[in-house]
């Protein structure tokens, strides 16, 4: 017989890998609604952030300052892909910028995987030795709660910034109406630069707070990204909001699953789930 | 149309050149199995270019739907006790299932291009998940040994070897898959993705049923690449979630239908053979680089390629032909 107490632990490890995926889904959601790029390097981009954090920490420094290392080092690969490899896809149009952009990503993903495995053969973590935490008969995971909690804040901060600075609102002007954003003044290369920076930042942040609580290693990246994809059609591919619905629930599902069938068939389960939602309401999506 | 138009022409000339290739090489099965590999990739090319070139329908399955057609002959002949050559095409049509059902979906849906490669990569993770998941019947991530497909009559009646005989079986089919393709193309069926392409709703509009020309696109070539993967097995003797990886075939196949050309009749073939020969190189001299390279490939084909690399060189060489002569002409004035 499973314990309501068990079920709560589920609840909270679920919650957890929610905020992850929620992370996830923003920021290939970010991207996509502002120049219809879809990104799938996304999951390569969470991954080396953890190895730039994990590399800075061998060498000497704290948890907190790798952690830094990992965000700065991810923006800067964002900020250099946006100024080199996304000039070629900006400058087609319509269909041709969308099957360039999933097809230079795709390279990029790829090319990084490469490289990488060469590097970074093993599984890499981030441990922050917290312990587990018992409210009596209830014992959650401490790494759990960590996650929730820098999620939480990280998703939050997202958001006030989308809703309350002038960024924010000329980033959502561009999702809503391209060429009346372009009409009242708002400068579309640079912020698509800057969202792209911080959407591969996100990206960072969502790995390294998975980090905390299991290990990602190089082939971890194909894998973050589809369920990026997911989190993302699942919730409305152009909505933030819906996106970070959408990555909570399925995290819910997905640990759920893992708690009752276990193994792959959770997996299925939670891609069964997306692609019932994308059959089921198609007109947001199209 | 004839078969002996052009276009047949190119193809019987493909299968003619191809059928001697092994002569060189011959008595090696290593060399014999690079040679299987490049037409078992190349008619994954094929079909790619059926439902991505012709209908813009972007399947990123393909290694999903390969491996589908290799696990589920294998474990059909087990499970009921029968030959697995009469298992594959039991398995091929279900894959070719698949592949109707994602695209009348897509169709019914009007889904985009980015839906389309979102849907399939997903299920891609799924199948790969299921591939080293199900231990009990896949063997996991250890696979088990590819025995099925038995050539045995064939080569105690030839005396050739059973690479070599893998390989004329896998040349028959590419022969078959180019001819569906030309078939396809010349047919009212190439006028209608022609249509599409331009236009949908234009092509809808004058009474073009969208929904049927795209799943028969998506199911011809599902059902192709559901051939395909019990060969890729066959080849490597070896069953393993790896080989149907998304990286492993997708990747690749996507390369070799850029080099070769979107849309060109014996492009697939030439890609192939660009393709695998740099596979071999790398292996033999930057193996761990392979998978790199490959990525700084795929981007640099699409930003500077997207037609095709042996399209380009042509219409390169033909313009300064152009040239030249018109050159030659005003000098001579």
């Amino acid at each position: 017989m499973v314990t309501a107490s068990t079920l709560l632990g589920v609840a909270v490890d679920g919650l957890a890998f929610g905020v992850v995926l929620a992370l996830l889904g923003v920021s290939i959601t970010l991207v996509f609604g502002l120049g219809e790029v879809l990104n799938l390097a996304i999951g390569i981009f969470a991954v080396l952030a953890v190895l730039a954090a994990r590399t800075a920490i061998n060498s000497g420094v704290g948890l907190a300052v790798g952690v830094v290392v990992g965000l700065v080092f991810i923006g800067f690969v964002g900020f250099v892909v946006d100024r080199t490899l996304l000039r070629f896809v900006y400058r087609s149009t319509g269909e041709d910028r969308i099957l360039l952009g999933i097809f230079i990503t795709l390279g990029l993903a790829v090319l990084f995987e490469g490289v990488l495995i060469n590097y970074f053969p093993a599984q890499y973590g981030l441990s922050l030795g917290v312990e587990p935490i018992s409210f009596g008969t209830v014992v959650l995971t401490g790494s759990s709660l960590a996650v929730i909690a820098l999620g939480g804040v990280a998703l939050i901060a997202l958001l006030v910034f989308l809703r309350r600075t002038f960024l924010g609102k000329a980033t959502r002007t561009i999702f809503q109406d391209e060429r009346g954003a372009q009409l009242v003044g708002v400068n579309l290369r640079r912020i698509r630069t800057f969202i792209f920076v911080l959407s591969a930042a996100v990206a960072g942040f969502a790995g390294l707070i998975h980090a905390t609580g299991s290990t990602v290693s190089v082939s971890t990246g194909f894998e973050f990204t589809t369920f990026a994809l997911i989190v993302s059609i699942v919730g409305g591919v152009r909505s933030i909001i819906g996106a970070i619905a959408a990555g909570l629930v399925l995290g819910m599902v997905s640990q759920f699953a893992n708690f009752f069938v276990g193994s792959y068939v959770a997996t299925i389960i939670l891609f069964v789930t997306a692609i019932v939602a994308l059959f089921a309401k198609p007109e947001v999506l199209s | 149309m004839s078969i002996l138009d052009a276009e047949h022409r190119s193809i019987w000339i493909v299968a003619a050149v191809l059928a001697v290739a092994p002569l060189p090489v011959l008595g090696s099965s290593y060399y014999e199995g690079i040679l299987a590999h490049m037409l078992l990739i190349a008619v994954l090319a094929v079909a790619l270019n059926i439902v991505f070139g012709q209908t813009d329908q972007l399947f990123l399955f393909s290694g999903g739907l390969a491996g589908f057609g290799a696990y589920g002959t294998a474990i059909l002949a087990d499970w009921l006790s029968i030959s697995a050559w009469i298992t594959l095409p039991i398995v091929a049509l279900l894959a070719g299932g698949i592949g109707l059902f994602v695209s009348w979906v897509s169709a019914k849906r009007n889904f985009s291009v980015v839906l389309i490669a979102i849907l399939t990569i997903s299920l891609q993770f799924v199948f790969s998940e299921v591939f080293v998941g199900a231990r009990d019947i896949t063997g996991g991530s250890t696979g088990f040994r590819y025995d099925y497909l038995s050539f045995d009559a064939i080569t105690a009646a030839t005396g050739l070897g059973s690479k070599l005989v893998v390989y004329y079986a896998v040349l028959v089919l590419l022969v078959a898959s180019l001819l569906v393709y030309v078939r396809l193309v010349d047919s009212k069926y190439g006028v209608a993705f022609a249509a599409l392409r331009e236009d949908e709703l234009a092509a809808q509009s004058i009474g073009i049923d969208v929904v049927r020309y795209k799943t028969t696109a998506g199911f011809v070539a599902a059902f192709l690449i559901g051939m395909t993967g019990p060969f890729i097995a066959k080849e490597a003797g070896y069953i393993l979630p790896n080989e149907f990886s998304f990286f492993a075939i997708d990747v690749i196949v996507l390369i070799v239908l850029i080099v070769g050309g979107l849309r060109t009749v014996v492009g697939p073939v030439v890609g192939a053979v660009i393709v695998v020969a740099i596979e071999q190189i790398l292996a033999a001299n930057a193996s761990s680089w392979r998978t790199a390279i490959f990525g700084a490939l795929l981007i640099f084909l699409f930003i500077y390629f997207q037609n095709g690399v042996v399209v380009s060189v042509r219409e390169r060489l033909e313009r300064s032909e152009l040239f030249e002569r018109y050159l030659g002409d005003s000098n001579a004035d």
